[in-house]
């Protein structure tokens, strides 16, 4: 029978030392905190938060998520829909095709970042077009994906944030210049719409930060974001300033628009009811063509990643707003940058 | 043998002069580490700033300082600001009004300073006074706006520790030592704000 060997008395002071290191080392990894402490140690008034105001009560929630489409944008950034349901989003340097069912059908490659664009639809007078808007500049694809045109690039203070189409018409909402600039098919400027005019009754748009929307209507008015006081305004195509039928107003509470400039994209319903989205707050809610709150399609519950992320700092990390639009089924379509999808709503019976 | 330097005028000149040489160069090798170490060390004064893009306006800067009113203060890119008449940054979320009433005004201190400057347009000051460097109204513009205000060391005010007491409680590790000829880390437009 082997007797065990007896280890020197050295070996084993060693082993133990080595030991004590290991276990005083890993205790050390554990407990410094590299990264500092939260906790300022302030009372509550020197806090700031949103969250008492991201609950949207029951009653408004009338839309149900029926599918999420990814979308293998970095940036996604702009969001439409063509004929039968096909999706198209743009980001980065690409536009992206997706059938109904989420599949990719088709990859655009841009030579610069998209901001927004359009799928002319049978009321325009060219179906099919795709219309994708740069910062100062347009280019024209063909329902096919050929690019057909690049409009010369616009006034170097312009800032081209949203896009309507009509008739013979492209309507481009320039943020830089606060107008909506109305082009022919060629992109030739044909029209100013609401620059500040006081003898016609145009106080002009507020735009402190680049969203300003545009959507035509099947009433042939325009509906344009004053995102500065809240509201949506109708213009003609001449540019007469419906004002009566101007809507909205500034608030956290769940029929107003949020913080100091909102809502940040709209889009039209079938049946003519207004689609917006909000930024600060994130929120997609539906208004009938009086302005009057009708249903939230998605909350901050639905669109933020937590409530930390409602008062980000940092620029990286700060939630874009969703883009939205909806489709010939009365179904509305959210880009949702944090998510990198496009998500579907359907309206619940 | 002896290995002695021979003598004679010849070889003691060229001794010399190869001396003179010799000694040029280590002095000007001497000098012009000398001029390298000095400009060196004029870079290498550094000084501690916020990067605004890192910061995540917590509120430590304003307890943590080691002076009694902290050098950490909220100043105000102009050249993002919307100018805007309901600015989150001054207003609390759901102001009673939009006016300079203190219970609409976000900052604890009252140090922002709003002055109308044509319909609907307001400019906002910050009151350096006043100002504590908590963050409050950093979250408020962020949130909604422009992120015009941020929060920066201001160097006539901080002491320039070797190890900044706010650095080492900073959750977000926005600390950085900076150039003292470039002390500031400005803010630039986001293309999206």
């Amino acid at each position: 029978m082997n007797k065990p060997a007896n280890l020197p008395i050295s070996t084993l002071l060693i082993g133990a030392v080595v030991a004590v290191a290991v276990v005083v080392a890993a205790v050390a990894v554990w407990a410094i905190r590299p990264h500092g402490e939260l906790g300022s140690g302030l009372p509550g008034t020197f806090g700031y938060s949103v969250e008492e105001f991201t609950d949207v009560p029951a009653e408004w929630l009338r839309w149900r998520e029926v599918s999420s489409i990814p979308v293998d944008l970095a940036q996604p950034r702009a969001l439409a829909v063509g004929a039968e349901g096909t999706m198209y989003v743009a980001g980065d340097r690409a536009v992206l095709a997706f059938s109904p069912d989420g599949g990719v059908l088709e990859r655009i490659e841009l030579d610069a970042e998209p901001r927004r664009l359009a799928i002319a639809g049978e009321d325009h007078a060219r179906p099919g077009r795709m219309y994708v808007v740069f910062d100062r500049h347009v280019e024209v694809y063909q329902p096919d994906g050929t690019r057909e045109a690049s409009w010369p690039a616009f006034d170097e203070r312009a800032a081209l944030t949203g896009i309507a189409l009509g008739g013979d018409d492209v309507f481009l909402a320039d943020a830089g210049r606060r107008v909506v600039l109305r082009c022919d098919l060629d992109g030739n400027v044909v029209g100013e719409i609401g620059r500040r005019d006081e003898q016609r009754g145009i106080f002009g748009f507020v735009i402190p930060s680049p969203y300003f929307d545009v959507a035509l209507g099947a009433d042939g008015l325009l509906r344009v974001v004053n995102p500065g006081r809240h509201r949506i305004e109708y213009y003609t195509a001449d540019g007469y300033f419906e004002q009566p039928l101007t809507w909205g107003r500034p608030g956290v509470a769940i029929d107003g628009f949020c913080g100091c400039c909102n809502p940040a994209s709209i889009a039209l319903l079938p049946d003519g009811r207004t689609v917006t989205s909000e930024k600060g707050i994130p929120r997609v809610k539906v208004y009938t063509e009086q302005g009057d709150l009708q249903s939230v399609v998605a909350g901050p519950a639905d669109l933020a990643p937590d409530a930390a992320a409602l008062v980000e700092t940092r620029t990286d990390y700060r939630l874009r707003p969703p883009m939205v639009a909806a489709d010939s089924g009365g179904r509305v379509l959210v880009l949702d940058a944090a998510l990198g999808a496009v998500r579907v709503f359907e309206e619940m019976e | 043998m002896s290995n002695s330097r021979p003598t004679g005028s010849r070889l003691d000149r060229r001794t010399f002069l190869g001396d003179v040489v010799r000694g040029a160069g280590v002095v000007g090798l001497g000098g012009g580490a000398a001029a390298l170490a000095a400009a060196r060390g004029q870079r290498r004064e550094l000084v501690w700033q916020i990067d605004p893009h890192a910061c995540i306006a917590c509120g430590n800067c304003a307890t943590y300082c080691v002076l009694d009113e902290s050098a950490v203060k909220c100043v105000h890119s102009y050249g993002m600001c919307g100018y805007c008449e309901l600015c989150t940054g001054f207003f609390e979320a759901e102001p009673l009004a939009l006016d300079t009433g203190a219970e609409n005004q976000l900052c604890p201190t009252g140090a922002i300073i709003r002055e109308f400057i044509e319909e609907p347009y307001y400019e906002y000051h910050i009151d350096e006074s006043l100002c504590i460097g908590c963050g409050k109204c950093v979250k408020g513009c962020s949130a909604f706006g422009n992120a015009s205000l941020y929060l920066q060391v201001i160097h006539d005010r901080c002491e320039n520790c070797n190890e900044c007491a706010i650095a080492v409680a900073c959750p977000s590790e926005a600390f950085r030592r900076v150039p003292a000829d470039r002390p500031y880390l400005l803010k630039h437009q986001d293309p999206d704000a």
